[in-house]
C-alpha cells in the first residue's frame, strides 16, 4: 500500500514534469501565416451594422468591409471613393458619378440603387437608439438615378457639404426586398460590402477576422488575413505589442512610447482633427461651485469677456502638451490644428501672461479673484484629468481658486446635462472646421440644428451670421477664408478656451513596413504596408 | 419532510436575495449616470438624436416604471437588449461564460489539491523549514494585490522570457456549441499565466486552512489511537486527518470558485481574457444596464447553486450531517 502510494505520487509528478517539458518548446504554437496582419485595437466592435452608431468604436473596423462614396485624405481634402467624381448641378442638386466594375463580396454588382438603399435605410428605416448618421441625409429631398452609374441628389436647401457627408456613409447592398435589420446583421448574416477585406467571423467586443477580397476593384489588398483583437487595457496592448504577439496597436499611452522604441517598436502619430477645451456657462445668473473666496455665491463672472480672457491668458499650454501629453499633442488656438482647411493663420497658441491676466481680472471687478469648481471627464481623452490639475495650478497664480473635479465620462455628461457645472473641460470632433463651429460655438437653435455642443449657451449674432454665410459657400478657398474669419471673430470673445489637439499614437512591429496616420483616428489595415523582405 | 422544508427555505432565501440584488443593482446603475451618452456619439449627435435614443431605450420613464418593465421582461425570460452591442443581454453573457468557466475551473483544479497537500504536509511538520517557508510564502501571496501579481506574471512570463503569451484566449476549439481554449495546445498555453494569477492566492488560502486544520486534528485523541493501533502515518493523514479537515476547505473552495466566476475582473482585464468579470466591469462603465442586470442575476444564482452544492458535499464528507438529516 505504502509502496503503491509512493510510486503513484512519483508517477504523477513525473508525468506533470513531462507535460511541462513537452509544452515548453511549443510556445510559438501557431506557425504564423505569412501574410497575416494582427492588430490590437481599443475600439470595441459593437455591431456589424455600419449604420447603427456614428462612433469610431464601430466605424473604424467596419471600414474594411464597407466603403463610402467619398474619402478624406490625410489633410482632410476630399478624394474619390466609390464615386469617381461629383459636381453641383445647381444650388440644391448634386450629381455623383460612380465607379464601374465594383462588386460586392457576394458577387453582385454595385450600382446607384445600392446608394439609394443606403440613404433610405438611414433616413427612413433605422429607428433609435441607432443614430448619428441621420443628420447627414436629413437634408436630402429626393434621389434620382438617371443611369446605373449616376446618382442625382436634390436637397431642401443648399448643402455645399453634401460630398463631405458622404465620406461618413457606408454603402450597403440592396437585398431582394425590404431592409436588413441590425439584428439580422449581428446574427451572422455576413455583412456584404465592397471593401478590400471580407468578413469572416467576429465576437462582439472581442475580435474580428477578415480575409482579403481578391476581386477588390482598387487593386490587390496588402494582407491575406487581418485579425483584430479588442484590448481595452492600454498596458495590455503595449505588452502584446512588445512581445510581438501583434503587429499594430493603437491608442498607445504617450508615457509608454520611449520604452516601446527601445524594444524596436516604431511609432506613428498625427494631430487629431479635434479639440479639447474649457467651456464656460455664460447663460445663468449664478453658477454651482462659483463663489467668492469666502464661499459666498457671486453672480456668474463668465458673462464678462474680460474674465474669460483673463482665464485664457493664464493657462500654460506648454505644460499640458510637453509634460502631460509627453509631446504627443499640439497647443490649440482654434478648433482644428493650424494648417488644416478652414483654420486661421492669424490665431496662434498663446504663451501665458499672468500679469495681464491678473490685471484683466481686476479690471473686471475681481481683484482678489474668486473660487470655482472645474469639472471634467476622467479617462475619456488623453490627459483629461491631469489637465484639470495643471489648469487649477495656473489659475492659482492670478488668484482664481479652482477645485478640479473629474468623473467618469457618463457621470460627467449626466451631471453637465443636469446643470451641475459652471465651467468644464470638454472635447469635440468633426469632419471639418465648420461642423465643429456649427455645433460648438453657434447659438443653440434646435430648429436649425446649431449649437448642439454649445452647452454654455454662448450667443453671438455676428458670428452666427458669418458662419451661416460661410456655410453657404461652395467648398474651396473662399469658404475656408470665410470660416477662418468667423473663427477669429468668435475667439476674440473667448467663448471657450482652446487647450490642445492630442495626437493619435500607433505602434507597429517589424512585419509592418509603414503606417500612414489619419487625423480621423481610425485604425485600419489599409493604412499599413507589408514590410519589404 | 425535513428535506423538503429545507429546500423550500433555501429557495425562498434565494428568491429574496434575487429581488434585493435586482433592486440595488437597478437603482445603483440608474443613479450613476445616463447610458444614452455612451450609445450616441455626444460629440456629433444632435439633441434630436439624444432625445430619440432616450425614448427608444425607455429611459424617459420614471425609474419605478422602468423597473416594473424590467421585472416583467425577466419573468418572460428576457433580460433585454444590450444598449451598447445591440445583442440580447443574456446571450451576450452566455457567450462570455465558457472563457470564465474554463479559467476558473483550471485555476481551482490547480489550487485545491496543491493547497490542501501543502497544508497537510506543513501541518504534520510544524516548525520545520518547510512549514516556515510555506507560512511566509502564503502570507506574501495573500497580501500582494492581484493586479500586481498579474503584471509581474506578464513581465516575467511574457516580456522578459517570452515563454507565454501576454494575453488573449489564443486558438479555440468548438465543443457543445461553445468555443473553448483548453482544447487546443495554443489555447492551453494562453491559459497558463491567467490561471496562475488566479490560482496563487487560492493555493495560499487553502494551504493555510488545511495546515491549521491538520495541526488541530493531529492533536486530537483519535489520531493518537490510530497511531497506537499501528497505522502508518500516511494512512492516518489521508484516511483520517484529511476527511476531518475537509469541511472548511470545501466551503472556501465553493466561495472562491463563485468569486472567480464573477469577479476575476482584474485578472481578466489585464490578460484581456474575455470573460464574465470583464463583461461586468465594462458594462458598468458603459452603464449597459441590461447586461449588468443579467450578469448580476447570473452571479447570484451561481452563488446559491454553489452553496447548495457545498452543503451536499458536507453530507458526503461528514457522516454526522448525513445522519442528522
Amino acid at each position: 500500500m505504502t509502496l503503491g502510494n509512493r510510486l503513484r505520487a512519483r508517477l504523477i509528478s513525473a508525468s506533470l514534469l513531462a507535460i511541462f517539458l513537452w509544452c515548453a518548446p511549443m510556445a510559438p504554437a501557431l506557425a504564423l501565416e505569412e501574410e497575416e496582419l494582427r492588430i490590437a485595437t481599443a475600439y470595441k466592435l459593437m455591431t456589424l451594422d455600419p449604420h447603427y452608431a456614428n462612433l469610431n468604436e464601430n466605424t473604424s473596423l467596419l471600414s474594411h468591409i464597407f466603403e463610402r462614396l467619398v474619402y478624406q485624405d490625410e489633410n482632410l481634402a476630399l478624394k474619390p471613393g466609390l464615386a469617381t467624381s461629383w459636381r453641383p448641378l445647381s444650388d440644391t442638386r448634386w450629381e455623383f458619378k460612380l465607379q464601374d466594375n465594383v462588386r460586392f463580396h457576394d458577387g453582385s454588382a454595385f450600382d446607384a440603387d445600392d446608394v439609394v438603399y443606403s440613404i433610405e435605410r438611414i433616413r427612413d428605416f433605422l429607428k433609435s437608439p441607432s443614430g448619428g448618421f441621420r443628420s447627414y441625409v436629413s437634408g436630402i429631398k429626393s434621389v434620382f438615378v438617371p443611369d446605373p452609374l449616376t446618382i442625382v441628389i436634390e436637397t431642401d436647401s443648399a448643402v455645399p457639404n453634401l460630398p463631405l457627408f458622404f465620406s461618413s456613409i457606408f454603402v450597403m447592398n440592396r437585398p431582394s426586398d425590404g431592409f436588413e435589420t441590425t439584428e439580422d446583421l449581428n446574427a451572422g448574416q455576413a455583412p456584404n460590402g465592397t471593401g478590400p477585406y471580407r468578413f469572416e467571423s467576429w465576437r462582439s467586443g472581442e475580435e474580428l477576422e477578415l480575409v482579403r477580397n481578391a476581386d477588390y476593384w482598387g487593386g490587390k489588398p496588402a494582407w491575406q488575413r487581418v485579425s483584430f483583437r479588442v484590448i481595452e487595457n492600454p498596458a495590455a496592448r503595449v505588452a502584446a505589442l512588445s512581445t510581438g504577439e501583434i503587429d499594430v496597436a493603437d491608442a498607445i499611452p504617450a508615457r509608454d512610447v520611449a520604452s516601446l522604441k527601445e524594444r524596436g517598436v516604431r511609432i506613428a502619430s498625427v494631430g487629431a482633427a479635434r479639440i479639447n477645451f474649457v467651456q464656460f456657462d455664460v447663460d445663468r445668473e449664478t453658477l454651482p461651485g462659483v463663489t467668492d473666496k469666502s464661499g459666498q455665491p457671486i453672480s456668474n463672472p463668465f458673462k464678462d469677456p474680460l474674465v474669460r480672457r483673463a482665464l485664457a491668458l493664464s493657462i500654460d499650454r506648454g505644460i499640458l502638451v510637453d509634460k502631460i501629453l509627453a509631446g504627443f499633442g499640439t497647443a490649440a488656438s482654434q478648433v482644428f490644428p493650424n494648417g488644416l482647411p478652414g483654420t486661421s493663420a492669424k490665431l496662434l497658441p498663446e504663451v501665458p501672461d499672468y500679469e495681464q491676466g491678473k490685471a484683466l481680472l481686476a479690471k473686471a471687478g475681481y481683484p482678489d479673484g474668486f473660487s470655482l469648481v472645474l469639472a471634467g471627464p476622467a479617462g475619456r481623452y488623453p490627459g483629461d484629468a491631469e489637465s484639470l490639475q495643471a489648469i487649477a495650478q495656473s489659475w492659482a497664480r492670478i488668484g482664481v481658486k479652482a477645485q478640479p473635479s473629474a468623473s467618469p465620462f457618463s457621470v460627467f455628461n449626466t451631471k453637465r446635462a443636469a446643470g451641475d457645472y459652471g465651467i468644464w473641460y470638454g472635447g469635440s470632433s468633426g469632419e471639418a472646421v465648420d461642423i465643429i463651429l456649427h455645433s460648438l460655438l453657434a447659438s443653440p437653435d434646435p430648429e436649425r440644428g446649431t449649437g448642439a455642443l454649445n452647452f454654455g449657451k454662448y450667443r453671438n449674432e455676428t458670428f452666427d451670421r458669418l458662419l451661416a454665410s460661410a456655410e453657404g459657400i461652395a467648398v474651396g478657398p473662399e469658404r475656408n477664408a470665410a470660416l477662418a474669419e468667423a473663427t477669429e471673430l468668435a475667439m476674440a470673445d473667448q467663448p471657450i478656451i482652446p487647450l490642445y489637439h492630442f495626437h493619435h499614437i500607433v505602434g507597429y512591429g517589424p512585419r509592418v513596413g509603414s503606417y500612414v496616420m489619419h487625423p480621423r483616428g481610425w485604425t485600419t489595415a489599409m493604412q499599413t504596408l507589408v514590410a519589404a523582405e | 419532510m425535513g428535506m423538503i422544508s429545507a429546500v423550500l427555505g433555501r429557495l425562498s432565501q434565494a428568491f429574496l436575495l434575487l429581488v434585493a440584488m435586482s433592486v440595488i443593482g437597478f437603482i445603483g446603475i440608474h443613479s450613476v449616470g445616463n447610458p444614452v451618452f455612451n450609445v450616441v456619439n455626444i460629440e456629433t449627435a444632435t439633441p434630436e438624436d439624444i432625445r430619440g435614443a432616450t425614448i427608444a431605450l425607455g429611459l424617459d420613464q420614471p425609474i419605478w416604471h422602468q423597473y416594473v418593465v424590467f421585472v416583467d421582461n425577466v419573468v418572460r425570460g428576457n433580460f433585454g437588449t444590450s444598449y451598447i452591442y445591440h445583442l440580447p443581454a443574456f446571450e451576450l453573457l452566455m457567450s462570455k461564460l465558457p472563457a470564465t468557466l474554463e479559467l476558473a475551473s483550471i485555476a481551482m483544479l490547480i489550487a485545491a489539491p496543491l493547497g490542501t497537500a501543502l497544508g497537510l504536509v506543513a501541518g504534520r511538520r510544524i516548525g520545520t523549514l518547510f512549514d516556515r517557508t510555506l507560512l511566509q510564502a502564503s502570507v506574501s501571496a495573500l497580501s500582494i494585490p492581484s493586479f500586481w501579481l498579474a503584471m509581474m506574471l506578464i513581465l516575467v512570463g511574457a516580456l522578459l522570457t517570452g515563454w507565454f503569451p501576454s494575453g488573449g484566449r489564443g486558438t479555440t476549439a468548438h465543443l457543445l456549441g461553445q468555443d473553448w481554449s483548453f482544447l487546443t495546445a495554443n489555447g492551453l498555453w494562453h491559459l497558463v499565466l491567467p490561471a496562475m494569477a488566479l490560482a496563487i492566492p487560492n493555493i495560499a488560502l487553502i494551504a493555510r486552512l488545511s495546515r491549521s486544520g491538520t495541526i488541530e486534528v493531529e492533536s486530537l485523541d483519535f489520531t493518537r489511537f490510530c497511531r497506537a493501533k499501528g497505522l502508518s502515518s500516511r494512512r492516518i493523514l489521508f484516511r483520517h486527518t484529511l476527511p476531518n479537515i475537509s469541511v472548511p476547505i470545501v466551503t472556501i473552495i465553493g466561495l472562491q470558485f463563485g468569486g472567480m466566476l464573477a469577479f476575476a475582473v482584474v485578472v481578466e482585464s489585464i490578460f484581456s481574457w474575455p470573460g464574465v468579470g470583464k463583461l461586468l466591469i465594462d458594462s458598468i462603465q458603459l452603464l449597459d444596464r441590461p447586461v449588468v442586470m443579467a450578469t448580476l442575476t447570473f452571479v447570484a444564482v451561481a452563488f446559491v447553486l454553489l452553496n447548495a452544492l457545498v452543503d451536499l458535499f458536507y453530507a458526503v464528507l461528514d457522516p454526522r450531517v448525513r445522519l442528522s438529516s
